[in-house]
């Protein structure tokens, strides 16, 4: 009897999983696998002669300079991600005091993460503009007699895409931090303080540990997310100037709906997606050191 | 009460699979009822109906053509369908006729697009229709739309490039409209128009190449021992004369600047800003339009300057656009092909509104004309206009470089122009990141 309900609610669980399994496998596996199997292929969309060409493709990713030139970019990129991860504590921490006007500020804090991204690039271009944007313009106003370009110049603009980056990530690892506070219990806090500890003491040796566990959370999901995005430099420098923004994603992308070459552009896609699994598996690994549960 | 929820449950996923199953099933019958929709029309006087897509928007001109030979042919109804001539609409295009959707017509706006098309057989081979003579209604430009010497469309309209010019501006400063210049000219042209913090000259990005495309789809984009072209002394000629006039002269928008601002060229234009405007004939559907674009002098054009010393060796960009092709699944070929002769003689007049004069000798030009200037005739000089568009017996060429070449070399000149590095070095870079690709793709 007991064994039969058993399995009765396993058959029942496995049908509520079946829709979205049935998603997952459509939309994600069969694709993924197809896309590994074009990897050996030079399959260029719409072209009828399709040839198994061995590891041709591997190797010429390997011989690819935009390759690495956009993994560097990638890493650049990526950079947004700790910064903007120790931008959302200090402000957590800020909006968790008693402080005015808290909840206004929270919203702010949010509200680049649930903006229209093209909108948002739109803005981020004017604010950048090298002669007439507000930026320039306050750094003029301050002394700065050669601001940044920006956008504008090769070497600046993976960088204000990191600005820009961190500026979006910043409202969401706010939201979770404050959400780790909350947990953060007072009576440790409270002890420490009658020991004598100091506010910078309390901050560093009992709340940042206590959220690491968030920490650890969003430095992963967040370079993940990072490291798949691409909508936000396809809106404001398609990859440009030169070639200075052209990120892994982005390169994907171009090869296989701008040149239609799928065969190359999977390749590349397997070799974004081992990226990803390697900066995973480093921080699974380096997270006993620094992450208490 | 256990049960109960067990069966509620049970509902609900019964309910959702009937959902899925109801959204498949509509896709299924869909394709089944396609061709049965069609079959039939042929005998029973059900008007054909035919699929166009192009990247006009409709208002632009495409609407009228289509509501006029709707009305006059009730058996054969065309419905238009806009793309966003861009790297997804084109892919949302290709992906429709790859899957059978329903596309009669295409407009290739390149010839590189064309020619992709062509090879996976969705553009029909033109010359099995033979009650109409390309060659001879188009004139000599169309050549330059063959595919292995044959067509597999019609290059309907006129697609003239020019450097649209501010009259009242240029009679202010003593200059005359030219006829024919080099770049050289047009440096002096913008350094005496320059007044203040502004610029002499501005391009729109589209043409932006031209002057090397110009020079190297006469001398060829590889050389002899089939190595990159693109280190020829003119590419460097082109480079230094823009360059020169971004940083020293200061008459044109740094190219950084202009990019990472998307720059509104026919804005700075058409307000009297900048008085000088490297662009083609899209221009027209700005400069028309009053409501936005509202502005108080007239426009001269003059044709795009050259970098070849001789005048004789020169070639323009333009001749012939619109390169309308049927596609080779369609069931209704007939039909598309009787469209398209009524759209390239004259049926595509209302097009010229955007800037589109009809190519073919048979379209009447003085509708078409008429329909191009509107009620704003008095705001253009119409003798440049006229020398531009029709008098100008420079040969022409079609861009038909593919589209990696096109991004290796913007990224390199880019490169340049924002002072990451050295004419040489970007003329090396080209010509290795060229030859790359010539090995990838032979």
């Amino acid at each position: 009897m007991n064994n039969n309900w058993m399995r009765r609610q396993q058959l029942l669980g496995y049908i509520f999983i079946g829709p979205s399994m049935l998603g997952v496998l459509l939309f994600f596996l069969i694709p993924a696998v197809y896309s590994f199997g074009l990897m050996f292929t030079n399959y260029k969309f719409m072209n009828p002669n399709v040839e198994f060409v061995g590891l041709d493709n591997i190797v010429r990713l390997l011989h690819d300079p935009m390759f690495y030139l956009s993994l560097k970019n990638t890493v650049l990129f990526l950079l947004a991600v700790p910064f903007s991860i120790g931008l959302g504590f200090v402000v957590a921490v800020v909006l968790n005091q008693r402080i005015y006007l808290k909840k206004l500020l929270r919203g702010l804090y949010f509200m680049p993460y649930i903006t229209s991204g093209v909108a948002v690039a739109f803005v981020w271009m004017l604010l950048f503009h090298p002669k007439q944007g507000p930026i320039n313009g306050l750094l003029r106003s301050i002394g700065f007699d050669n601001p940044p370009g920006w956008l504008s110049t090769t070497t600046s603009s993976m960088f204000a895409i990191d600005i820009i980056w961190i500026w979006f990530l910043l409202g969401y690892n706010m939201i979770i931090y404050m959400a780790a506070l909350q947990e953060v219990s007072p009576e440790l806090l409270e002890a420490a303080k009658m020991d004598g500890a100091k506010r910078g003491q309390i901050l560093r040796r009992i709340i940042w540990p206590l959220v690491s566990p968030t920490t650890f959370l969003l430095l992963i999901t967040g370079l993940i997310m990072t490291i798949k995005t691409f909508g936000i430099i396809q809106a404001i420098t398609q990859g440009g100037p030169g070639n200075s923004t052209t990120i892994l994603s982005l390169y994907v992308y171009q090869n296989a709906f701008r040149y239609y070459d799928m065969g190359y552009a999977s390749t590349i896609s397997w070799a974004l997606f081992i990226v990803i699994l390697l900066i995973t598996l480093v921080q699974w690994i380096g997270q006993k050191r620094w992450v208490h549960y | 009460m256990r049960r109960k929820r067990l069966f509620t449950s049970m509902v609900s996923l019964v309910l959702l699979m009937g959902i899925l199953a109801g959204c498949t099933g509509n896709g299924n019958n869909g394709n089944a009822s396609k061709p049965g929709e069609q079959t039939p029309s042929a005998g029973t006087g059900d008007p054909i109906k035919l699929k166009m897509w192009g990247g006009v928007p409709p208002e632009s001109g495409p609407q009228g053509v289509i509501d006029a030979w709707n009305k006059e042919h009730p058996e054969i109804q065309v419905e238009y369908v806009r793309f966003v001539n861009d790297d997804e609409g084109n892919l949302k295009l290709d992906t429709a006729m790859m899957t059978g959707q329903n596309v009669d017509l295409f407009v290739n706006y390149t010839i590189s697009q064309a020619g992709k098309r062509m090879e996976s057989g969705l553009a029909a081979d033109l010359s099995t229709f033979t009650d109409y003579n390309i060659d001879e209604k188009m004139g000599a430009d169309a050549k330059s739309w063959q595919i292995d010497g044959k067509y597999y469309g019609i290059p309907t309209t006129k697609s003239p490039f020019f450097v649209a010019l501010n009259k009242d501006a240029l009679d202010a400063a003593g200059l005359k409209v030219p006829t024919d210049w080099t770049w050289d000219e047009l440096r002096e042209y913008a350094k005496k128009l320059k007044s203040g913090d502004g610029y002499g000259f501005i391009q729109h990005t589209e043409p932006f190449v031209d002057p090397i495309d110009s020079v190297l789809s006469q001398e060829g984009y590889t050389k002899a021992d089939g190595n990159s072209n693109l280190n020829h002394p003119l590419v460097k000629k082109w480079l230094e004369t823009l360059n020169t006039m971004m940083k020293e002269d200061q008459t044109t928008p740094p190219l950084g600047e202009q990019l990472t601002s998307k720059m509104p060229v026919e804005q700075e234009f058409l307000s009297g800003k900048v008085p000088m405007l490297n662009i083609g004939a899209w221009l027209l559907r700005s400069s028309n339009n009053f409501t936005d674009f509202p502005r108080d002098f007239k426009i001269a054009f003059a044709p795009v300057p050259r970098l070849v010393d001789s005048a004789d060796d020169y070639v323009t960009r333009g001749g012939l656009g619109d390169y309308i092709s049927i596609n080779a699944k369609s069931k209704n070929q007939a039909a598309a092909w009787e469209f398209l002769k009524w759209y390239a003689d004259g049926g595509m007049a209302p097009m010229a509104a955007g800037g589109r004069l009809p190519a073919s000798k048979d379209a009447d030009q003085k509708t078409a004309l008429d329909s191009l200037l509107g009620d704003k005739s008095s705001t253009y000089d119409l003798d440049s206009l006229m020398y531009v568009m029709f008098e100008n017996k420079t040969p022409t060429y079609v861009r038909s470089l593919a589209q990696e070449v096109m991004d290796v070399r913007a990224q390199e000149y880019e490169k340049y122009f924002l002072g990451s590095q050295s004419a040489d070095d970007t003329i090396a870079a080209m010509v290795t990141r060229h030859n790359e690709y010539l090995k990838q793709n032979k």
